[in-house]
Protein backbone atom coordinates (compact mmCIF):
# COMPACT_ATOMS: atom_id res chain seq x y z
CA UNK A 1 0.00 0.00 0.00
CA UNK A 2 1.13 3.45 -1.32
CA UNK A 3 1.14 6.05 2.08
CA UNK A 4 3.05 8.61 0.49
CA UNK A 5 0.67 11.22 0.11
CA UNK A 6 -0.18 12.97 -3.48
CA UNK A 7 0.73 16.44 -2.19
CA UNK A 8 -0.43 17.97 -5.92
CA UNK A 9 -4.07 16.64 -5.39
CA UNK A 10 -3.36 17.78 -1.69
CA UNK A 11 -2.42 21.22 -2.48
CA UNK A 12 -5.53 21.30 -5.18
CA UNK A 13 -7.62 20.71 -2.51
CA UNK A 14 -6.11 23.55 -0.25
CA UNK A 15 -6.20 25.99 -2.86
CA UNK A 16 -9.72 25.20 -4.35
CA UNK A 17 -11.26 26.01 -0.35
CA UNK A 18 -8.88 29.02 0.08
CA UNK A 19 -9.04 30.43 -3.03
CA UNK A 20 -12.66 29.89 -3.96
CA UNK A 21 -15.35 32.37 -2.88
CA UNK A 22 -18.99 30.68 -1.60
CA UNK A 23 -21.86 32.77 -3.72
CA UNK A 24 -23.90 34.88 -0.81
CA UNK A 25 -27.52 34.26 -0.44
CA UNK A 26 -28.72 36.35 -2.99
CA UNK A 27 -26.59 34.35 -5.62
CA UNK A 28 -27.68 31.44 -4.15
CA UNK A 29 -31.03 32.30 -4.31
CA UNK A 30 -31.13 34.05 -8.20
CA UNK A 31 -29.14 30.48 -9.24
CA UNK A 32 -32.38 29.16 -7.84
CA UNK A 33 -34.59 31.32 -9.61
CA UNK A 34 -32.94 31.40 -12.99
CA UNK A 35 -31.77 27.39 -12.81
CA UNK A 36 -28.39 28.29 -13.27
CA UNK A 37 -25.21 29.07 -11.51
CA UNK A 38 -23.92 30.80 -14.45
CA UNK A 39 -26.70 33.13 -15.33
CA UNK A 40 -26.92 34.14 -11.31
CA UNK A 41 -22.99 35.24 -11.52
CA UNK A 42 -23.65 37.08 -14.67
CA UNK A 43 -26.55 38.83 -13.56
CA UNK A 44 -24.87 39.81 -10.17
CA UNK A 45 -22.07 41.65 -12.38
CA UNK A 46 -23.86 43.50 -14.51
CA UNK A 47 -22.18 46.44 -14.62
CA UNK A 48 -25.15 48.80 -14.53
CA UNK A 49 -26.42 47.22 -11.27
CA UNK A 50 -23.56 47.54 -8.96
CA UNK A 51 -22.97 49.58 -6.40
CA UNK A 52 -21.68 53.03 -7.99
CA UNK A 53 -24.22 52.58 -11.20
CA UNK A 54 -26.68 52.41 -8.89
CA UNK A 55 -25.84 55.45 -6.11
CA UNK A 56 -25.44 57.48 -9.29
CA UNK A 57 -28.73 56.33 -10.46
CA UNK A 58 -29.99 57.49 -7.40
CA UNK A 59 -28.50 61.07 -7.12
CA UNK A 60 -29.84 61.93 -10.76
CA UNK A 61 -33.48 61.30 -9.74
CA UNK A 62 -32.83 62.28 -5.79
CA UNK A 63 -32.05 65.40 -7.72
CA UNK A 64 -34.81 65.16 -10.21
CA UNK A 65 -37.08 65.33 -6.75
CA UNK A 66 -35.18 67.75 -5.16
CA UNK A 67 -36.00 70.36 -8.02
CA UNK A 68 -39.37 68.91 -8.76
CA UNK A 69 -40.59 70.09 -5.08
CA UNK A 70 -39.03 73.00 -5.35
CA UNK A 71 -39.95 74.56 -8.92
CA UNK A 72 -43.02 72.26 -9.18
CA UNK A 73 -41.93 70.85 -12.46
CA UNK A 74 -42.48 67.30 -12.62
CA UNK A 75 -39.01 66.52 -13.57
CA UNK A 76 -38.70 63.06 -12.21
CA UNK A 77 -40.49 61.32 -15.52
CA UNK A 78 -38.41 63.32 -17.80
CA UNK A 79 -35.27 61.88 -15.93
CA UNK A 80 -36.11 58.41 -15.37
CA UNK A 81 -35.76 57.17 -18.62
CA UNK A 82 -32.77 58.63 -19.48
CA UNK A 83 -31.26 56.85 -15.95
CA UNK A 84 -33.51 53.89 -17.57
CA UNK A 85 -31.61 54.07 -20.61
CA UNK A 86 -27.86 54.56 -19.82
CA UNK A 87 -28.23 51.29 -17.50
CA UNK A 88 -29.71 49.04 -20.33
CA UNK A 89 -27.19 50.37 -22.86
CA UNK A 90 -24.49 49.20 -20.11
CA UNK A 91 -26.18 46.27 -19.36
CA UNK A 92 -24.42 43.71 -21.64
CA UNK A 93 -22.82 43.47 -25.44
CA UNK A 94 -19.85 43.94 -28.11
CA UNK A 95 -19.67 47.58 -26.42
CA UNK A 96 -19.50 46.92 -22.76
CA UNK A 97 -18.33 43.28 -22.27
CA UNK A 98 -14.79 42.74 -22.65
CA UNK A 99 -15.16 38.76 -23.40
CA UNK A 100 -17.52 39.64 -25.55
CA UNK A 101 -15.68 37.14 -28.41
CA UNK A 102 -15.53 34.39 -25.55
CA UNK A 103 -18.80 34.56 -24.06
CA UNK A 104 -19.68 33.82 -27.26
CA UNK A 105 -18.47 30.25 -27.39
CA UNK A 106 -19.69 29.29 -24.14
CA UNK A 107 -23.16 27.32 -23.46
CA UNK A 108 -24.81 29.85 -21.53
CA UNK A 109 -24.63 32.43 -24.38
CA UNK A 110 -24.48 36.28 -24.75
CA UNK A 111 -27.92 36.74 -25.72
CA UNK A 112 -29.45 34.66 -22.24
CA UNK A 113 -26.65 36.89 -20.39
CA UNK A 114 -28.66 39.84 -22.04
CA UNK A 115 -32.18 38.73 -21.40
CA UNK A 116 -31.36 37.95 -18.06
CA UNK A 117 -29.34 41.31 -17.20
CA UNK A 118 -32.08 43.95 -19.16
CA UNK A 119 -35.22 43.14 -17.39
CA UNK A 120 -33.19 43.16 -13.72
CA UNK A 121 -31.85 46.69 -14.44
CA UNK A 122 -35.18 48.02 -16.14
CA UNK A 123 -37.09 46.62 -13.28
CA UNK A 124 -34.31 48.30 -10.95
CA UNK A 125 -34.63 51.53 -12.63
CA UNK A 126 -38.04 51.78 -13.02
CA UNK A 127 -38.71 50.85 -9.01
CA UNK A 128 -36.02 53.58 -8.23
CA UNK A 129 -38.36 56.16 -10.78
CA UNK A 130 -41.38 55.32 -9.07
CA UNK A 131 -40.08 55.74 -5.73
CA UNK A 132 -38.44 59.08 -6.44
CA UNK A 133 -42.27 59.93 -8.12
CA UNK A 134 -43.87 59.21 -4.99
CA UNK A 135 -41.87 61.45 -3.08
CA UNK A 136 -42.22 64.76 -5.03
CA UNK A 137 -45.74 64.08 -4.60
CA UNK A 138 -47.48 66.30 -7.10
CA UNK A 139 -45.93 64.71 -9.84
CA UNK A 140 -48.30 61.68 -8.62
CA UNK A 141 -50.49 62.21 -11.83
CA UNK A 142 -47.53 61.20 -13.87
CA UNK A 143 -45.91 58.17 -11.61
CA UNK A 144 -46.77 55.27 -14.05
CA UNK A 145 -46.83 57.42 -17.41
CA UNK A 146 -43.50 57.38 -17.99
CA UNK A 147 -43.24 53.69 -18.11
CA UNK A 148 -43.54 53.28 -21.38
CA UNK A 149 -41.76 55.82 -22.60
CA UNK A 150 -39.09 54.66 -20.47
CA UNK A 151 -39.15 51.38 -22.10
CA UNK A 152 -38.83 52.56 -25.54
CA UNK A 153 -35.87 54.78 -24.81
CA UNK A 154 -34.56 52.11 -23.45
CA UNK A 155 -34.98 49.46 -26.26
CA UNK A 156 -33.73 52.57 -28.60
CA UNK A 157 -30.93 53.05 -26.49
CA UNK A 158 -29.73 49.21 -26.32
CA UNK A 159 -30.40 48.52 -30.40
CA UNK A 160 -28.00 51.85 -30.98
CA UNK A 161 -25.34 50.43 -28.52
CA UNK A 162 -25.69 47.09 -29.90
CA UNK A 163 -25.71 47.46 -33.33
CA UNK A 164 -22.63 50.24 -33.53
CA UNK A 165 -20.95 48.04 -30.72
CA UNK A 166 -20.61 51.00 -28.40
CA UNK A 167 -22.32 51.19 -25.10
CA UNK A 168 -21.23 55.25 -25.27
CA UNK A 169 -23.24 55.46 -28.55
CA UNK A 170 -26.09 53.85 -27.17
CA UNK A 171 -26.45 56.14 -24.60
CA UNK A 172 -25.71 58.92 -26.12
CA UNK A 173 -28.60 58.26 -29.03
CA UNK A 174 -31.08 57.54 -26.10
CA UNK A 175 -30.47 60.70 -24.46
CA UNK A 176 -30.65 62.66 -28.23
CA UNK A 177 -34.12 61.06 -29.42
CA UNK A 178 -35.35 61.54 -25.61
CA UNK A 179 -34.66 65.28 -25.61
CA UNK A 180 -36.12 65.60 -29.10
CA UNK A 181 -38.94 64.34 -27.83
CA UNK A 182 -39.66 66.40 -24.94
CA UNK A 183 -38.54 69.51 -26.44
CA UNK A 184 -41.33 68.78 -29.16
CA UNK A 185 -44.09 67.61 -26.51
CA UNK A 186 -43.13 71.24 -25.27
CA UNK A 187 -42.98 73.22 -28.77
CA UNK A 188 -46.33 71.56 -29.48
CA UNK A 189 -48.34 71.72 -26.18
CA UNK A 190 -46.28 74.10 -23.76
CA UNK A 191 -45.44 71.46 -21.08
CA UNK A 192 -42.21 68.88 -21.35
CA UNK A 193 -44.41 66.42 -19.48
CA UNK A 194 -46.48 66.01 -22.41
CA UNK A 195 -43.74 63.71 -23.48
CA UNK A 196 -44.88 60.81 -20.85
CA UNK A 197 -48.34 62.27 -19.79
CA UNK A 198 -50.28 62.27 -23.24
CA UNK A 199 -51.84 59.59 -24.68
CA UNK A 200 -51.61 59.22 -27.43
CA UNK A 201 -48.12 58.93 -27.55
CA UNK A 202 -48.40 55.51 -25.79
CA UNK A 203 -48.68 53.69 -29.19
CA UNK A 204 -45.55 54.89 -30.77
CA UNK A 205 -43.64 54.39 -27.58
CA UNK A 206 -44.60 50.55 -27.94
CA UNK A 207 -44.09 50.22 -31.28
CA UNK A 208 -40.58 52.12 -30.79
CA UNK A 209 -39.81 49.65 -28.18
CA UNK A 210 -40.83 46.32 -29.88
CA UNK A 211 -39.03 47.57 -33.08
CA UNK A 212 -36.00 48.33 -31.16
CA UNK A 213 -36.31 44.70 -29.21
CA UNK A 214 -36.31 42.64 -32.86
CA UNK A 215 -33.39 44.68 -33.75
CA UNK A 216 -31.60 43.86 -30.49
CA UNK A 217 -32.42 40.10 -31.48
CA UNK A 218 -31.35 40.27 -34.87
CA UNK A 219 -28.30 42.52 -34.07
CA UNK A 220 -27.16 39.38 -31.44
CA UNK A 221 -27.68 36.60 -33.39
CA UNK A 222 -24.54 36.11 -35.87
CA UNK A 223 -25.55 36.21 -39.79
CA UNK A 224 -25.25 32.94 -41.25
CA UNK A 225 -25.05 31.38 -45.12
CA UNK A 226 -25.85 28.17 -44.79
CA UNK A 227 -24.73 25.53 -46.98
CA UNK A 228 -26.72 26.68 -50.12
CA UNK A 229 -28.11 30.16 -50.94
CA UNK A 230 -28.21 33.77 -49.08
CA UNK A 231 -28.49 33.54 -45.04
CA UNK A 232 -31.37 32.40 -43.23
CA UNK A 233 -30.42 32.17 -39.38
CA UNK A 234 -27.97 32.60 -36.83
CA UNK A 235 -26.37 31.02 -34.35
CA UNK A 236 -27.13 31.78 -30.79
CA UNK B 1 -12.93 11.92 -35.69
CA UNK B 2 -13.59 15.32 -33.22
CA UNK B 3 -13.37 17.99 -35.90
CA UNK B 4 -14.57 16.97 -39.67
CA UNK B 5 -14.91 19.94 -42.04
CA UNK B 6 -15.79 19.46 -45.54
CA UNK B 7 -15.08 22.52 -48.14
CA UNK B 8 -15.65 24.46 -45.11
CA UNK B 9 -15.96 28.16 -46.11
CA UNK B 10 -16.40 31.74 -43.93
CA UNK B 11 -17.04 34.50 -46.33
CA UNK B 12 -16.46 38.36 -44.90
CA UNK B 13 -18.57 39.89 -48.14
CA UNK B 14 -16.61 39.38 -51.37
CA UNK B 15 -13.65 37.88 -49.25
CA UNK B 16 -13.28 34.40 -48.67
CA UNK B 17 -11.27 34.25 -45.42
CA UNK B 18 -11.39 30.48 -45.61
CA UNK B 19 -11.74 28.49 -48.51
CA UNK B 20 -12.88 25.34 -48.70
CA UNK B 21 -10.90 24.13 -45.96
CA UNK B 22 -11.25 20.10 -45.25
CA UNK B 23 -9.93 18.34 -42.10
CA UNK B 24 -10.35 15.23 -40.03
CA UNK B 25 -8.53 15.61 -36.63
CA UNK B 26 -8.89 13.52 -33.65
CA UNK B 27 -7.42 13.11 -30.05
CA UNK B 28 -3.61 15.03 -30.10
CA UNK B 29 -2.03 18.42 -30.86
CA UNK B 30 -2.66 19.92 -34.44
CA UNK B 31 -0.76 22.87 -35.62
CA UNK B 32 -2.20 25.66 -37.50
CA UNK B 33 0.50 27.53 -39.44
CA UNK B 34 0.26 30.24 -41.83
CA UNK B 35 1.42 33.86 -42.58
CA UNK B 36 -0.46 36.58 -41.19
CA UNK B 37 -4.19 37.21 -43.02
CA UNK B 38 -4.02 32.88 -43.66
CA UNK B 39 -7.39 32.37 -42.36
CA UNK B 40 -6.05 30.86 -39.58
CA UNK B 41 -8.13 32.95 -36.79
CA UNK B 42 -11.44 32.82 -39.27
CA UNK B 43 -10.88 29.16 -38.95
CA UNK B 44 -10.69 28.79 -35.25
CA UNK B 45 -13.59 31.24 -34.53
CA UNK B 46 -16.01 28.98 -36.85
CA UNK B 47 -14.74 25.86 -35.11
CA UNK B 48 -15.28 27.86 -32.05
CA UNK B 49 -19.09 28.61 -33.07
CA UNK B 50 -18.09 32.34 -32.41
CA UNK B 51 -19.25 32.70 -36.77
CA UNK B 52 -21.22 30.16 -38.79
CA UNK B 53 -19.66 29.07 -41.91
CA UNK B 54 -20.51 30.49 -44.99
CA UNK B 55 -20.83 26.76 -46.64
CA UNK B 56 -19.28 24.03 -46.51
CA UNK B 57 -19.75 20.95 -44.13
CA UNK B 58 -19.02 20.92 -40.26
CA UNK B 59 -19.05 18.51 -36.97
CA UNK B 60 -17.66 19.02 -34.22
CA UNK B 61 -17.16 16.25 -31.51
CA UNK B 62 -19.65 14.13 -33.80
CA UNK B 63 -22.35 16.98 -33.65
CA UNK B 64 -23.37 19.60 -36.00
CA UNK B 65 -23.36 22.72 -34.36
CA UNK B 66 -25.70 24.50 -36.88
CA UNK B 67 -28.73 22.95 -34.15
CA UNK B 68 -28.88 24.76 -30.97
CA UNK B 69 -29.05 21.71 -28.51
CA UNK B 70 -25.68 19.99 -30.38
CA UNK B 71 -24.56 23.63 -30.67
CA UNK B 72 -24.96 24.14 -26.72
CA UNK B 73 -23.25 20.61 -25.83
CA UNK B 74 -20.35 21.08 -28.20
CA UNK B 75 -20.18 24.10 -26.10
CA UNK B 76 -19.63 22.62 -23.17
CA UNK B 77 -17.22 20.47 -24.19
CA UNK B 78 -15.40 23.50 -25.82
CA UNK B 79 -12.22 25.64 -24.80
CA UNK B 80 -11.55 28.55 -26.66
CA UNK B 81 -8.16 31.33 -26.15
CA UNK B 82 -9.22 34.20 -28.50
CA UNK B 83 -6.69 36.04 -30.20
CA UNK B 84 -7.60 38.78 -28.48
CA UNK B 85 -8.79 37.88 -24.95
CA UNK B 86 -10.53 40.35 -23.20
CA UNK B 87 -11.28 40.15 -19.43
CA UNK B 88 -12.83 41.95 -16.50
CA UNK B 89 -9.86 44.17 -15.44
CA UNK B 90 -11.84 44.35 -11.65
CA UNK B 91 -11.85 40.18 -11.77
CA UNK B 92 -9.01 38.54 -9.63
CA UNK B 93 -7.34 35.65 -11.67
CA UNK B 94 -9.41 32.95 -9.91
CA UNK B 95 -12.93 35.19 -10.16
CA UNK B 96 -12.35 34.98 -13.74
CA UNK B 97 -11.28 31.35 -14.10
CA UNK B 98 -14.27 30.54 -11.63
CA UNK B 99 -16.84 32.81 -13.71
CA UNK B 100 -15.73 31.30 -17.22
CA UNK B 101 -16.38 27.70 -15.81
CA UNK B 102 -20.33 28.94 -14.53
CA UNK B 103 -20.83 30.30 -18.07
CA UNK B 104 -19.98 26.90 -18.82
CA UNK B 105 -22.54 25.46 -16.65
CA UNK B 106 -19.99 23.39 -14.95
CA UNK B 107 -21.73 22.21 -11.95
CA UNK B 108 -20.77 24.22 -8.69
CA UNK B 109 -19.34 21.83 -6.36
CA UNK B 110 -16.69 20.68 -9.11
CA UNK B 111 -15.51 24.36 -9.95
CA UNK B 112 -13.13 25.21 -6.52
CA UNK B 113 -11.11 22.27 -7.46
CA UNK B 114 -11.54 22.95 -11.45
CA UNK B 115 -10.08 26.39 -11.29
CA UNK B 116 -7.61 25.47 -8.82
CA UNK B 117 -6.51 22.85 -10.92
CA UNK B 118 -6.37 25.16 -14.35
CA UNK B 119 -4.75 28.57 -12.22
CA UNK B 120 -1.91 25.88 -11.00
CA UNK B 121 -1.35 24.38 -14.45
CA UNK B 122 -0.58 27.49 -15.96
CA UNK B 123 1.50 28.73 -13.16
CA UNK B 124 -0.40 31.33 -11.58
CA UNK B 125 -0.62 29.69 -8.71
CA UNK B 126 1.13 32.78 -6.38
CA UNK B 127 -1.31 35.21 -8.13
CA UNK B 128 -4.92 33.51 -8.28
CA UNK B 129 -5.72 36.73 -6.24
CA UNK B 130 -4.12 39.43 -8.45
CA UNK B 131 -6.63 41.47 -9.52
CA UNK B 132 -6.25 40.92 -13.81
CA UNK B 133 -5.52 44.97 -14.12
CA UNK B 134 -2.58 43.99 -12.40
CA UNK B 135 -1.10 41.59 -14.21
CA UNK B 136 1.96 41.29 -17.16
CA UNK B 137 0.33 40.14 -20.80
CA UNK B 138 2.07 37.15 -20.59
CA UNK B 139 0.22 36.23 -17.31
CA UNK B 140 -3.31 37.67 -18.47
CA UNK B 141 -2.16 35.15 -21.51
CA UNK B 142 -1.96 32.53 -19.34
CA UNK B 143 -5.10 33.23 -17.56
CA UNK B 144 -6.94 33.02 -20.82
CA UNK B 145 -5.66 29.73 -21.10
CA UNK B 146 -6.79 29.05 -17.65
CA UNK B 147 -10.10 29.80 -18.80
CA UNK B 148 -9.86 27.61 -21.55
CA UNK B 149 -9.01 24.74 -20.14
CA UNK B 150 -11.43 24.73 -16.72
CA UNK B 151 -13.74 22.65 -18.53
CA UNK B 152 -11.27 19.71 -19.17
CA UNK B 153 -12.18 20.20 -23.18
CA UNK B 154 -12.25 17.89 -25.96
CA UNK B 155 -12.12 19.90 -27.98
CA UNK B 156 -9.36 23.17 -27.19
CA UNK B 157 -8.81 25.92 -29.76
CA UNK B 158 -6.06 28.42 -28.72
CA UNK B 159 -4.90 31.00 -30.93
CA UNK B 160 -1.76 32.66 -30.54
CA UNK B 161 -1.74 31.14 -27.04
CA UNK B 162 2.72 31.70 -26.67
CA UNK B 163 2.24 35.36 -27.65
CA UNK B 164 3.98 37.05 -24.93
CA UNK B 165 5.25 33.84 -23.08
CA UNK B 166 8.35 34.02 -22.06
CA UNK B 167 10.83 30.56 -22.91
CA UNK B 168 10.43 29.25 -19.66
CA UNK B 169 7.02 29.69 -19.90
CA UNK B 170 6.61 28.73 -23.59
CA UNK B 171 8.15 25.67 -22.70
CA UNK B 172 5.65 25.06 -19.62
CA UNK B 173 2.70 25.32 -21.71
CA UNK B 174 3.89 22.89 -24.28
CA UNK B 175 4.03 20.05 -21.64
CA UNK B 176 0.69 21.17 -20.94
CA UNK B 177 -0.40 21.26 -24.70
CA UNK B 178 0.85 17.84 -25.07
CA UNK B 179 -0.61 16.19 -22.00
CA UNK B 180 -3.92 18.25 -23.02
CA UNK B 181 -3.60 16.37 -26.44
CA UNK B 182 -3.51 12.89 -24.98
CA UNK B 183 -6.87 13.06 -24.49
CA UNK B 184 -8.20 15.78 -26.33
CA UNK B 185 -8.13 17.47 -30.05
CA UNK B 186 -5.76 20.78 -29.26
CA UNK B 187 -5.74 22.98 -32.34
CA UNK B 188 -3.39 25.49 -31.76
CA UNK B 189 -2.83 28.49 -33.75
CA UNK B 190 0.44 30.19 -34.44
CA UNK B 191 3.35 31.66 -36.44
CA UNK B 192 5.98 29.95 -34.02
CA UNK B 193 7.27 27.28 -35.97
CA UNK B 194 9.15 25.60 -33.21
CA UNK B 195 6.07 25.41 -30.97
CA UNK B 196 4.72 23.24 -33.68
CA UNK B 197 7.87 21.35 -33.58
CA UNK B 198 8.22 20.55 -29.75
CA UNK B 199 4.96 19.97 -29.29
CA UNK B 200 2.58 18.96 -32.37
CA UNK B 201 1.64 15.67 -34.18
CA UNK B 202 0.02 17.07 -37.25
CA UNK B 203 0.80 20.42 -38.49
CA UNK B 204 -1.64 22.33 -41.25
CA UNK B 205 -0.47 24.86 -43.22
CA UNK B 206 -2.60 28.30 -44.49
CA UNK B 207 -2.37 30.32 -47.43
CA UNK B 208 -5.12 32.38 -48.86
CA UNK B 209 -7.61 30.87 -46.55
CA UNK B 210 -6.64 27.11 -47.86
CA UNK B 211 -5.03 24.51 -46.69
CA UNK B 212 -2.06 24.06 -48.35
CA UNK B 213 0.20 21.33 -46.29
CA UNK B 214 -0.95 18.94 -43.85
CA UNK B 215 0.98 16.17 -42.27
CA UNK B 216 3.48 15.78 -39.66
CA UNK B 217 5.95 18.03 -38.53
CA UNK B 218 8.62 15.72 -40.33
CA UNK B 219 7.35 15.81 -43.35
CA UNK B 220 6.85 19.40 -43.41
CA UNK B 221 10.65 19.69 -42.95
CA UNK B 222 11.51 17.19 -45.42
CA UNK B 223 9.91 19.76 -47.79
CA UNK B 224 12.19 22.20 -47.19
CA UNK B 225 15.17 19.83 -47.43
CA UNK B 226 18.28 21.54 -49.35
CA UNK B 227 15.91 24.74 -50.78
CA UNK B 228 13.58 26.96 -48.70
CA UNK B 229 14.65 30.24 -46.30
CA UNK B 230 15.12 29.99 -42.46
CA UNK B 231 17.45 28.93 -40.12
CA UNK B 232 15.75 25.64 -38.87
CA UNK B 233 13.86 22.33 -41.24
CA UNK B 234 10.94 23.62 -40.14
CA UNK B 235 10.97 26.90 -40.89
CA UNK B 236 12.58 25.92 -44.33
CA UNK B 237 9.83 23.43 -44.89
CA UNK B 238 7.75 26.39 -44.02
CA UNK B 239 8.92 29.01 -46.66
CA UNK B 240 9.21 26.14 -49.07
CA UNK B 241 5.49 24.95 -49.15
CA UNK B 242 4.30 28.56 -49.59
CA UNK B 243 6.94 29.91 -52.12
CA UNK B 244 5.06 26.63 -53.91
CA UNK B 245 2.11 27.93 -53.31
CA UNK B 246 2.52 31.75 -54.47
CA UNK B 247 4.26 30.62 -57.63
Amino acid sequence: MNETPDLERVWLGVAAQIWHRPPGRVERALAALLRSDGLARALLSTPSLLLPWLLASIAVLGAGTVASLATGTALVPLLAPVVAAAGIAYAYGPGVDPAYELTRTLPIGDRMVLLVRVPAVFGTDALLGLAASAASAHAAAVTFGWLVPMAAVSAFALAVATLTRSANTGVAAGLTVWCLAVLSARAVTGHAAAAVARPALLVPYAVLAVVCAAVVLIGTSTPAAPRSGPAKRGWQ
Amino acid sequence: MNVETRGLTRSFRRRQAVAGVDLRIGPGVYGLLGPNGAGKTSLLRVLATVIPPSAGDLRLLGRDPAGHAERREIRRRLGYLPQDLGYYSGFTVVEFVEYIALLKDMPRARVPRAVASAVEDVGLGNRARSKLRTLSGGMLRRVGIAQAIVNEPELLLLDEPTAGLDPEQRVQFRTLMRRMGERATVIVSTHLVEDVGAACDQVGLMSDGRLVFTGTPAELSARGAGTGIGDAPLERGYSAVLAETRT
